[in-house]
């Protein structure tokens, strides 16, 4: 009962810390504009090109492409494109990194279902004649082997990059080795009681099923410590930098590819207003301390401290 | 031979942390493959190491005075810290504060942001010019200093970097060894920036502590804001520049063409970098022909700031930039003209189009728009009478950072120098992708100490070499080939390239806008409007 208790709690943990992270960054001030081209929602321009490229455009109605935006979003998540095309020796272990983790995921979704099947009556099996239950039960063996065998190549080979590249080594910090190796043990125990304790990951449907029914199984002590390892994971992430994930749609979406125009009148310009009558206080000569950006604006800035 | 450079040096390595040998540097192609013939970086004299830390690298960017005693020196840092505060607070820096804590925040140390750097690739992968470098010694000094992780905490996360004034002063030099061409920020897959950490750092020297290159602030912004141009014109200057402007012009076309100063109600406010009136008057000229021709109803503005397009506190100083975009759009809004444009001048057009939208609200928020579509439109849709043949040499096109990847304005120029140069060639990569010229982000007109030769052979080289590539069949000093870059800046740091290594003497490289190529290839100049000897 302790671990599903456990399990809650860091459950409760790492939501809350996706949800706190989220709007940390979702709460900071509108600021000015940053983007970076190519920007991924531009119509007809795939060499990088704006509307600015437009005469008159201020007059213009604004094509905006979210497909395309999201396409191009979707598609550095699931290849991770950039390392691909700029550092192939990286990408070799990165990617089967992250996709183990993605993998790892879509295997609990995976055990999810399998449980729901399980709670209307219907056992899980490779010969069961209910439709969809077979798939059920071969993209779970198949995205929890993968997860733990990508995720075991990818997290040792990163851990190894990181000791032995110079360049990466001098930016390492114990704490960085400390998260992998912490990430190593998960995907190192799931495997291994997969081969010696739950090949057919019936006990591990099981124990999600608990989450649900409170009716604990049985498990192995390999699969104790890979539940234990898992949450306390999962419970550490949302104090780390592991929540670059969260960050990435940020950095995409509201700073690399926000080319909102401010035009008159318009909910953004508000905003702006409102900022601008802000006080700041910064304390360089040019700079009247105490005073908003707008009156700021005003003076003549130049050495009017010094002047007076 | 190169020192092995850690994170922590920078605040513990006494006297100067690495030097820039000329053996480091990357090799460049024919005809400057001897490495015998690499001028190389001169020393600091003696009386300048007295006066200014150079602790960094030996270099002097922006003439850092060294403090005189123990109370002056934790000052320094006091300042430091109180200015790292308020870079991350709303009130403080609400203009970049997303970007900055999702960049501080989230960077994975994976390096791929190296090799998209052309000033580490080209030095000889100096350590400290590495675009990770200063920005994770800033993130150890936030865990540190302002997170108070404690002794234990610190090393284990790496944070144990000691803040003296070393440290400090290091980074603010660092600070000037970027060119903010946000290579590295494209390259990374988590969109971390580290060139816009840069910027920030910049910010807070400037905003808090007083400190920033003069070329930026004193003889820059502040004289902007004071004479009217951050070249020292005055209005009265100004009136005499256009009074020679338009008798070259007679000479050229022999026609007379006013050019319209302060002219109610125009159509388009054209703003200028005031650098062209003093070292290429051509380019005025050649908008001016070229404008009379199509029949655009334009004028200038002599109210102070506003003849003078360029803000350099895109690069260091937002309540400067407020300023000097305030002060142009005032300019626009008196005169009553439909929207502003912006002439050929690379950060102009981010100040303006870009990054100082967001700061003009209210009667100030007037239609801003890139001068390069209007031209497009002109050439491409038979507005004036032209023949090719005329600009019958190799072209090739220099993409300022500020204008592609920073603005998206790629095609319209490239479409145009396509109608009008037989022999147009692309730089390799170029458009998005394209290098910085060596000279942004303020670096092309920062000339203190021996920083010019740092620019030069550092921040320039990869340049240097896209440019020697491109022309490399053609290396005959009596073809005559041009750079076009319809930047101010960049051609002011291409000028300097070109001089330094002695090109157009040796091997007949030119350069100048792209007006200039529109104008030479206009039916109605006689002749050829681009003069070979003074460009």
């Amino acid at each position: 009962m302790w671990l599903l208790l456990l399990t809650y709690c860091c459950l409760l943990i790492f939501i809350s810390g996706i949800v706190w992270r989220a709007y940390k960054y979702a709460s900071l001030p509108v600021h000015l504009r940053w983007e970076l081209y190519p920007v991924a929602h531009e119509v007809g321009r795939p060499y990088g090109g704006s509307y600015l490229e437009e005469e008159d455009w201020w007059h213009r109605p604004r094509k905006i492409n979210l497909l395309g935006e999201s396409t191009v979003f979707l598609r550095e998540i699931v290849f991770f494109r950039e390392y691909f095309y700029s550092n192939r020796r990286f990408w070799s272990f990165v990617y089967p990194f992250h996709l183990g983790l993605f993998l790892l995921v879509a295997w609990v979704v995976m055990l999810l279902a399998g449980s729901i099947f399980t709670l209307n009556g219907l056992s899980i099996s490779s010969t069961s004649p209910y439709f969809g239950i077979p798939l059920v039960y071969y993209l779970t063996l198949i995205s929890g082997v993968a997860a733990f065998i990508l995720g075991i190549f990818g997290t040792t080979g990163l851990l190894i990059k990181r000791s032995y590249d110079e360049d990466l080594r001098n930016y390492t910090a114990p704490i960085d080795y400390f998260n992998l190796t912490g990430i190593l043990l998960v995907f190192l125990t799931g495997l291994l009681f997969w081969i010696m304790e739950d090949p057919s990951f019936d006990v591990s449907r099981g124990y999600v099923k608990s989450l649900i029914t409170f009716n604990f199984p049985e498990i192995g002590p390999i699969m104790t410590i890979n539940i234990v390892l898992s949450c306390l994971l999962l419970a550490y992430m949302p104090f780390t930098r592991m929540m670059h994930y969260v960050a990435k749609y940020f950095t995409y979406h509201k700073v690399r590819w926000d080319d909102e125009p401010n035009k008159p009148g318009t909910g953004l310009e508000k905003k702006l207003q409102a900022q601008l009558n802000q006080s700041t206080d910064w304390s360089a000569p040019h700079i009247h301390t105490g005073q908003s950006w707008s009156e700021q604006v005003q003076s003549s800035g130049a050495t009017d401290k010094t002047e007076k | 031979m190169k020192k092995k450079i850690t994170l922590r040096d920078i605040g513990k390595i006494e006297g100067q942390m690495v030097d820039i040998d000329k053996a480091d540097l990357s090799r460049l192609p024919a005809p400057l493959d001897d490495p015998a013939d690499e001028p190389g970086i001169k020393q600091l004299t003696g009386e300048q190491k007295d006066r200014f830390d150079a602790s960094l690298d030996g270099i002097s960017a922006i003439g850092l005075v060294k403090p005189q005693n123990k109370q002056e020196e934790e000052d320094f840092v006091r300042k430091f810290i109180a200015g790292l505060k308020k870079l991350l607070s709303k009130e403080n820096n609400w203009t970049f504060l997303q970007p900055l804590m999702l960049s501080l925040e989230n960077c994975a140390k994976c390096q791929n942001c190296s090799e998209a750097c052309p000033v580490f690739t080209e030095s000889g992968r100096q350590e400290i010019y590495r675009p990770t470098y200063r920005t994770e010694v800033l993130r150890r000094i936030i865990r540190k200093y302002l997170k108070k992780e404690g002794k234990l905490l610190s090393k284990f996360t790496g944070s144990d970097i000691d803040l003296n004034f070393k440290t400090i002063a290091r980074l603010a030099e660092l600070s000037y060894r970027c060119t903010l061409c946000r290579r590295c920020a494209q390259s990374c897959p988590i969109g971390v920036d580290n060139g816009l950490i840069t910027h920030e750092l910049r910010k807070l020297f400037s905003q808090e502590m007083d400190i920033a290159p003069k070329e930026l602030h004193q003889l820059g912004t502040v004289q902007h804001l004071k004479v009217g141009s951050s070249t020292g014109t005055s209005p009265k200057a100004l009136a005499s520049f256009i009074d020679f402007i338009e008798g070259e012009i007679e000479e050229i076309t022999g026609k007379t063409i006013r050019i319209p100063v302060d002219k109610e109600g125009a159509d388009i406010l054209l703003l200028h970098n005031a650098g062209e009136f003093i070292s290429w008057p051509e380019n005025i000229e050649a908008f001016a022909i070229i404008f009379d021709a199509a029949g655009v109803d334009w004028t200038l503005s002599s109210s102070l700031v506003a003849y003078d397009a360029v803000n350099y506190g895109v690069w260091y100083d937002d309540v400067q930039l407020a300023r000097i975009a305030a002060r142009h759009a005032q300019a626009a809004r008196d005169l009553k003209v439909n929207r502003m444009m912006v002439g050929e001048c690379g950060h102009a057009h981010k100040a303006m189009l870009v990054v100082s939208d967001r700061v003009l609200t209210g009667d100030l928020n007037i239609p801003r728009e890139s001068a390069i579509p209007l031209l497009e439109d002109i050439v491409l849709n038979d507005k004036i009478r032209l023949d090719r043949s005329k600009n019958d040499f190799p072209v090739t096109l220099h993409d300022p950072c500020n204008l592609v990847r920073l603005s998206g304005i790629v095609e319209p120029q490239r479409r145009i120098l396509r109608k009008i140069c037989p022999d147009f060639r692309e730089m390799e990569p170029h458009g998005v992708d394209n290098y910085c010229c060596g000279g942004g982000s303020g670096f092309a007109i920062m000339d203190s100490n021996n920083f010019s030769d740092w620019r030069s052979s550092v921040s320039g080289r990869m340049k240097l070499k896209q440019i020697l590539t491109t022309f490399g069949d053609v290396m005959n000093p009596e073809i005559h080939k041009y750079v076009c870059a319809p930047c101010s800046n960049c051609k002011g740091m291409i000028r300097d390239l070109l001089s330094r290594y002695r090109l157009t003497e040796k091997h007949g490289i030119y350069y100048g806008g792209l007006v200039d190529l529109i104008a030479n290839a206009m039916v109605d100049v006689k002749g050829q409007f681009i003069n070979w000897e003074t460009s």
